[in-house]
């Protein structure tokens, strides 16, 4: 069972410029959460923020079921030089096993690496260098890199970016799964119908969080352009306008 | 070390090995390139996924500063090891330190760490020519791997167990750290130790090998034998074992050859030749294969 994730009064700005300001909210254990919001709304930041990978203000609190479990990350890109002959395999066992990639004779690791790339479609792909991969097929990668060690949390920065109609849905029935396995999952993402067909909890970012809810109640047509502005003070002033 | 001589004499006077094995300095020179060939070799590989070729010659260059300072602290000039070995490890650790903690661009920063030490170095250099021959520092500058003492051989044996012990269980976090360190960081690695380390490690490796190779001519050998076999090789496992090859055979090669063709050449010249014919093989070989 994935953690349940509380967020309170979570604020983070760069120099001058506010990126989040006292985001609260409780992210429930086993569910699926997508994040979503306008470009610059601080989507990305939230999520870093959450892994503890950029400094922030507030407090974030993790409430494991038992233990602290495992977490899962699939960044928004990941950068592979061309030339470099990293494969598939190597960049999965890199991940999964401390025996250096030179010294590795081990069949079990090489055997497993194959199985999570299996997962999601890639196994064909293994002796492919990194580099010379679409961004969608590096994506599935990344996805493969994040299911490694069976997490119980998965953070996901824009997996789709890049990926085909099929990877789309292998994702989406992925997701599914990981979901009945009671995993926490949480998702930046910006294609509204692909987050409709997830049946998630959505949270609308944009510097503050604007809404939270199912998301068939909070992705209706008539929210979505205010929810979506791309300006912060119109969305400011269109929530104080509300209120 | 003294049997492996005697061994190497004996089978030069049976007519199994050259003339040249009948030195005791030849077989000294032997054991160094096959202790820091591989290592060379194998850490190359890393420099170049973490794109600190740039970094690794500064090294090699601050080691003259190193020499300097020890020379004049009183250090015998001909192995000034303390000296040599703070200098480029503050060097190499304060370079990074800045690095972390400004947004200057990396290779501008190298560069004018470099321009620092050299500098130095050269001010300094002025003040050593008074108490040694100025002479002497071309075995610093361009490597004397026929100059290697006993103490030498234990202090690479040593460098490079310890480097090596090291890599075999940080290699795989190391790289994870460089290709993404964002993903590294989640599953609890402590990028910024790893960064240090390999920097360490670089640092130990150049200061170990200025004496075969020289100080101008170390983060060559970092180099060239991983990118030779960058062009070579399909996969990351493959990469560091032939690069680790190719170094040690430029090692061997370059100690080897001037000896039995009597060239006056100084070892890390020779060396540096011999991986760069290697890289102009594998280049041409590529070329004319993409055809």
């Amino acid at each position: 069972m994935g953690p349940t994730i509380i967020l309170n009064d979570v604020s983070l700005r760069y120099e001058n410029n506010i990126i989040l300001e006292k985001i609260t909210a409780t992210l429930e254990a086993g569910q699926c959460h997508v994040v979503m919001g306008p470009n610059g709304g601080g989507k990305t930041s939230l999520l870093r923020s959450i892994l503890g990978l950029t400094p922030f203000k507030g407090d974030i609190e993790f409430q494991w079921q038992q233990c602290k479990g495992k977490i899962g990350y699939v960044p928004q890109k990941a950068t592979f030089e061309p030339s470099l002959p990293l494969t598939v395999l190597d960049f999965i066992l890199l991940n999964q096993s401390r025996s250096p990639l030179f010294f590795n004779f081990n069949k079990k690791h090489k055997l497993k690496a194959l199985q999570q790339l299996a997962r999601v479609g890639m196994e064909k792909r293994a002796m492919f260098r990194m580099g010379q991969l679409s961004g969608g097929e590096q994506q599935r990668v990344l996805f493969a890199q994040a299911l490694l060690d069976d997490p119980d949390l998965l953070i996901l920065d824009e997996p789709t970016n890049g990926m085909d109609d099929q990877g789309v849905r292998y994702f989406e029935s992925l997701i599914n799964d990981l979901v009945k396995e009671k995993k926490t999952i949480l998702i930046v993402h910006h294609d509204i119908s692909a987050v409709r067909r997830l049946q998630a909890t959505v949270h609308v970012v944009n510097g503050i969080l604007l809404e939270s809810g199912q998301a068939e109640d909070v992705l209706k047509p008539s929210k979505i352009e205010r929810l979506f502005n791309h300006y912060r003070h119109h969305s400011s002033q269109q929530k104080s306008g509300d209120a | 070390m003294d049997t492996l001589r005697l061994l190497a004499n004996q089978g030069a006077e049976a007519g199994w090995l050259s003339e040249s094995f009948s030195y005791a300095f030849m077989v000294n020179a032997l054991v160094a390139a096959l202790l820091v060939g591989p290592l060379l070799g194998g850490l190359g590989t890393l420099v170049i996924a973490k794109r600190l070729a740039f970094f690794s010659e500064a090294v090699g260059h601050a080691a003259l500063t190193g020499i300097a300072i020890g020379v004049l602290l009183g250090e015998p000039p001909e192995n000034p090891i303390i000296g040599l070995f703070c200098f480029c490890m503050i060097f190499a650790l304060l370079l990074h330190f800045v690095r972390n903690r400004t947004a200057v661009p990396y290779d501008t920063l190298v560069g004018v760490f470099l321009a620092v030490a050299l500098a130095g170095g050269a001010a300094l250099l002025m003040y050593v020519a008074r108490k040694i021959n100025i002479h002497m520092l071309e075995n610093v500058l361009f490597g004397s791997i026929l100059t290697i003492t006993d103490f030498d051989l234990l202090v690479l044996g040593l460098s490079c167990l310890l480097i090596i012990v090291g890599l075999m269980f940080t290699f795989n976090r190391i790289l994870l750290a460089s290709i993404s360190p964002d993903i590294a960081k989640v599953r609890g690695y402590n990028t910024h130790f790893y960064d240090y380390l390999f920097v360490m490690m670089i640092t130990l490796v150049t200061i170990a090998a200025v004496k075969i190779v020289g100080a101008v001519l170390v983060g060559a050998l970092l180099l060239i034998p991983g990118a030779t076999a960058r062009l070579m090789t399909k996969s990351m496992g493959s990469f560091v074992l032939l690069s680790s090859l190719l170094a040690t055979l430029s090692c061997i090669i370059g100690t080897l050859l001037p000896m039995e063709l009597k060239l006056p050449i100084p070892s890390g010249a020779s060396i540096i030749l011999v991986a760069a014919s290697f890289f102009l093989i594998a280049t041409v070989t590529r070329i004319v294969g993409r055809k």
